[in-house]
């Protein structure tokens, strides 16, 4: 199947189009221009990322935190609480390793990557939340601590902006840093192809599940890698490694599907056993409907009102 | 087209490989990136499906290219007129026929002709064909200038009439020496031009009696090569039938059996034979056979009784393949009637006298009856009894009448032996020589003389020639006449006492001679008597007497018969073939040669009838062909010819293909080719990688 081809007749965006705009901000705000601009047909109304708590003012409350136009209706002391804390810290852990660089229809999955962590950051951004950015191959590159504050969602566009460099992948790092420096409870959106040994993801993800943190795991695939629909025979580098092998697709093609769906299915059982949401995304799907996903699975999540319910559906979805 | 190492051409199989190669998915050198190799293994390299060859242009080329190598590697040739080189060197071949005993086995004769047939029709135009066969002698049919003389066309015709005309006789091969004639035939017609070559063209069975020792320490001419064409008989088994040779002294009472040597081949099958006498002239017996059990390859000698009425002369073998040597043929033994008298005074019996040795000297052998009858010196001796000898010993003085008479008898051939045992023999032997005058005295040495002097050349002494027997030291002699030799004219001296008198001269007498003993044998005159030469001598004086010899108990194919030695002086007329048909002989004749067919013989003379027996050569039985190896050790440049047209033709047609190939060189073209082709593919393979690779680039990764 070729990249995009599926969603050529629908109202999103094709990616292919979308890629072609240079500047990751304006492709983030693109998508999510498109996505308000068509949400008021959207049957989900009156999102937040966080809502806001009032409390009686008992002695010892900062007088600062009252809320006088409350006092004014109601003639009682109510305190706002902590507004900054009820608003939603996020941050986005992207991989930025060499097998991101690979792309088959046009674009790489770090563009992708990149695009999506910008668009998910802007519409938070414009909902007034924090949005922090760590990107990482084998170790740490760049951090950016959660903040809502004017000229932080452009750093945080150079930080995405950057190419990937790393040799390797190291999922259980950037894991473990996140649990390190993020003490308060957030959402924690983690976008990597996780083509890498998944030996201690579990733990690391458990790590962070225990923290209290919301966590999505968003694994980003190239249709080539989903389906492995090549040809002809030839010598197929290691984009990380180098390492070159022989490979005829036609006899390869089976059991390279049946190890990535084993591969896919071990990922998707940790997610379900630790209550992380977990998505397998084609870098040809539009960017509005991962968005949306989002806020669907925010909104269903909220519904059930806890953090660590088990999700309804058992089975992953692969978004493609 | 032809090709000089056609071997080569299964090369032209390795057009498989590219084929095979270009089935097989490359292992491109076509890289592609990919994101990780952690779900992939390495695929072995796997065939296509054939209707998925790739590059079907390249692939042609490349089997163009190993069809061509292995084409220029065939070393192709194209096919011509052979032209002159090889031809003007003309040729001279001497077809050598075998014609022996041997040669009448079943098929060889008929297999001899054609393969004499095949080589004339293969002969080159230019070359020229002599005709020769063999068997105790070379036979010349036909010769190079018989050959050269005949209209063109009608060479080969005459050949093959002058080859129908022959058929194999009965003779033995002497192969070796009929080589070597027909090499000195071949080297001989060659002359000075050496440059043409010579070849014999042999056909024969090459049996093991084939005498090959001729051969040997023969320098074998150069340019003469000889072309052997082995003739395969269909039987293996041959037993052979010999008549051994009794000896002079065999008992005279075995002479009622003859003796038959049996011998079997080596490769033989059959092992049981029938022998008998057989019935004239049909190959049945003529009573009951003898059984005799004879292994491949060893012999058995049998004795056969004589028949009783003596009429039946061949005896008859039964049981083996081949019939050509299965009889023999013997004549019963005839003894030989000698008379020798003796004319002296002796008693009978005495052992003090002449006669008694004389008599005992000559005792009588199976083969030989010598009579010695005793005169006294006054009688008359009967005419048949001195017709019939040879010999006469004088010992006592005679009237003049006799010694007219003996002299006579020395003049028709016979040996008067006059032994001076007393002087009063002198005017005797004065006669006798016609001397007056005779010095003549009787010597009484001291103590004893011997003979000092001999003359061994003269056949009396030539017997005694050997050293173990040239010892007369032992003979003393008591007393002896002095004669003077040299008042004898033609007096030849043979022996002399150690004192220098002569003791024993020949006088010749026309035909016949005079011998004087100048002592005499018994006992009171000298040892010689007593000595063991005595004998000897007796019989070496009575030989040459010119009396009848021994028969021997055979002759074989081909060998002379002296005719002397058979009936004497007397003088045949005619001799009877085995068939029957007579065959006047010249007056003169001494020698009969024309023993050419095996059978009983019969001398015929005036007064008497002699038979004597013709036999195949023994060495004709032993069939088993002989190593060619053997010919090349005796220094034959023989080349095998099992096929007349076999090897040699074969090795000449190479050589000329090889000449025309060298001189053709094709394979030049191929290789040539064969590079350009190369340049192509280079090209197009190089073309068709950048197209390969070119789109391989374009990928994004």
């Amino acid at each position: 199947m070729i990249a995009g081809q599926k969603f050529s007749n629908s109202s999103f965006i094709d990616p292919k189009v979308l890629m072609s705009i240079r500047n990751l901000e304006l492709r983030a705000r693109v998508v999510v221009e498109g996505f308000w601009n068509g949400i008021h047909r959207s049957p989900y109304h009156g999102f937040s990322a966080e809502f806001t708590e009032y409390r009686q003012y008992t002695p010892d409350d900062d007088p600062r935190h009252l809320d006088w136009r409350v006092f004014a209706r109601s003639d009682r002391y109510f305190i706002k609480k902590f507004e900054d804390e009820t608003n939603l810290r996020c941050h986005l852990l992207t991989d930025q390793s060499r097998s991101m660089t690979y792309g088959s229809i046009g674009y790489t999955k770090a563009q992708y990557a990149s695009t999506l962590a910008a668009t998910l950051a802007y519409f938070l951004y414009l909902q007034g939340d924090a949005v922090g950015l760590l990107t990482f191959d084998e170790q740490i590159r760049e951090y950016l601590p959660a903040r809502h504050r004017t000229g932080h969602l452009r750093h945080l566009m150079l930080a995405l902006e950057k190419p990937a460099t790393g040799q390797a992948t190291d999922i259980g790092a950037p894991l473990k840093r996140i649990v390190e420096i993020v003490r308060k409870r957030g959402l924690i959106i983690f976008i990597s192809d996780f083509l890498a040994p998944l030996d201690r993801l579990d733990q690391n993800l458990s790590a962070l599940a225990a923290c209290g943190h919301e966590v999505l795991v968003l694994q980003v695939l190239d249709p080539a890698e989903l389906n492995f629909a090549f040809k002809n025979p030839a010598m197929f580098q290691d984009v990380e490694s180098g390492r070159l092998l022989f490979i005829d697709p036609g006899a390869a093609r089976q059991e390279y599907l049946r190890k990535l769906e084993a591969h896919r299915a071990a990922l998707r059982t940790s997610c379900q056993r630790l209550g992380i949401s977990w998505q397998t995304l084609a870098t040809d799907r539009p960017l509005e409907l991962t968005l949306f996903d989002f806020l669907r699975e925010r909104s269903e999540r909220r519904n059930r009102g806890q953090h660590f319910s088990r999700p309804r559906h058992s089975q992953g979805r692969v978004f493609s | 087209m032809s090709f000089l190492a056609p071997l080569f051409l299964l090369g032209g199989l390795a057009v498989g490989l590219p084929i095979l190669f270009h089935l097989i998915r490359r292992t491109t050198r076509e890289q592609k990136v990919f994101s990780s190799l952690m779900f992939l293994s390495p695929s072995p390299p796997r065939l296509t499906r054939r209707s998925r060859i790739e590059h079907l242009l390249l692939l042609l080329l490349r089997c163009i290219v190993i069809g061509l190598l292995a084409f220029g590697f065939a070393r192709p040739f194209l096919k011509q007129a052979m032209t002159a080189p090889l031809d003007s060197a003309r040729k001279r071949i001497l077809l050598l026929i075998d014609t022996s005993a041997s040669m009448r086995r079943a098929n060889l004769w008929p297999d001899a002709r054609s393969k004499a047939e095949t080589i004339l029709r293969n002969i080159a135009p230019a070359d020229q064909v002599a005709l020769f066969t063999f068997d105790r002698q070379l036979k010349t049919l036909f010769t190079f200038d018989q050959w050269n003389a005949a209209p063109l066309g009608e060479r080969a015709a005459r050949l093959s009439q002058r080859l129908a005309e022959v058929s194999p006789g009965w003779g033995a091969t002497q192969l070796g020496s009929a080589l070597v004639q027909a090499a000195e035939t071949l080297a001989d017609a060659g002359g000075k031009k050496s440059a043409e070559r010579g070849r014999i063209e042999l056909i024969t069975d090459l049996q093991e009696g084939s005498h090959l020792e001729q051969l040997q320490g023969y320098e074998w001419p150069k340019g003469v090569e000889v072309s052997i064409n082995l003739l395969k008989p269909r039987g293996v088994s041959n037993a052979s039938l010999q008549l051994v040779s009794d000896s002079e002294e065999s008992d005279l009472k075995s002479s009622a059996s003859i003796r038959i040597r049996v011998a079997n081949g080596a490769g033989a099958k059959s092992e049981q034979f029938k022998v008998g006498w057989a019935l004239p002239n049909q190959a049945a017996f003529a009573g009951k056979p003898l059984e005799v059990y004879v292994p491949a390859g060893q012999s058995r000698v049998l004795p056969l009784p004589v028949s009783s009425n003596g009429a039946l002369d061949s005896v008859l073998l039964q049981g083996d393949d081949e019939p050509f040597d299965n009889m023999v043929f013997a004549s019963p033994p005839e003894a030989v009637n000698l008379n020798v008298i003796y004319l002296g005074n002796d008693t009978e019996g005495d052992p003090k006298q002449a006669l008694y040795f004389l008599r005992r000297a000559f005792q009588q052998t199976r083969h030989q009856a010598i009579r010695v009858t005793a005169h006294r010196p006054g009688e008359l001796l009967p005419a048949g009894e001195v017709q019939s000898s040879s010999l006469f010993v004088i010992a006592a003085p005679l009237s003049n009448e006799s010694v007219a008479a003996l002299r006579e008898q020395a003049i028709g051939g016979k040996t008067l032996l006059v032994m001076l045992g007393a002087p009063t023999i002198q005017p005797t032997l004065s006669r006798l020589l016609e001397v007056d005058g005779l010095r003549f005295e009787e010597v009484r040495p001291p103590t004893y003389a011997m003979l000092g002097e001999i003359d061994f050349r003269h056949p009396i002494f030539a017997p005694f020639s050997d050293s173990r027997f040239s010892d007369f030291t032992k003979i003393h002699f008591w007393r002896y006449c002095r004669l003077d030799s040299a008042g004898i004219p033609r007096a030849r001296v043979l022996a002399r006492f150690d004192s220098g008198d002569p003791a024993i001269i020949e006088v010749p007498f026309g035909a016949g001679r005079v011998l004087v003993l100048s002592s005499g044998w018994q006992p009171d005159s000298s040892q010689l008597a007593l000595s063991s030469k005595f004998v000897p001598l007796m019989y070496a004086i009575l030989e040459n007497s010119g009396a009848a010899a021994p028969l021997p108990a055979q002759y074989h194919i081909g060998d002379v018969v002296s005719l002397g030695a058979l009936v004497g002086t007397a003088s045949p007329r005619t001799v009877r073939l085995p068939g029957g048909e007579p065959l006047a002989l010249v007056h003169t004749a001494t020698n009969f040669s024309r023993t050419d067919v095996p059978g009983v013989y019969t001398l015929v003379s005036d007064t008497s009838e002699k038979k004597f027996v013709v036999n195949l050569d023994p060495a004709e039985s032993r069939i088993t062909p002989v190593a060619l190896d053997e010919l090349d050790r005796l220094g034959v440049p023989a080349v095998r010819t099992i096929d007349t047209r076999g090897i040699q033709d074969q090795r000449r047609l190479r050589l000329q293909n090889r000449e025309l190939e060298s001189r053709q060189k094709l394979w030049r073209w191929f290789i040539a080719g064969t590079l350009a082709v190369l340049l192509i593919e280079s090209w197009l393979a190089g073309r068709t990688a950048r197209r390969v690779l070119t789109p391989a680039k374009a990928l994004p990764t």
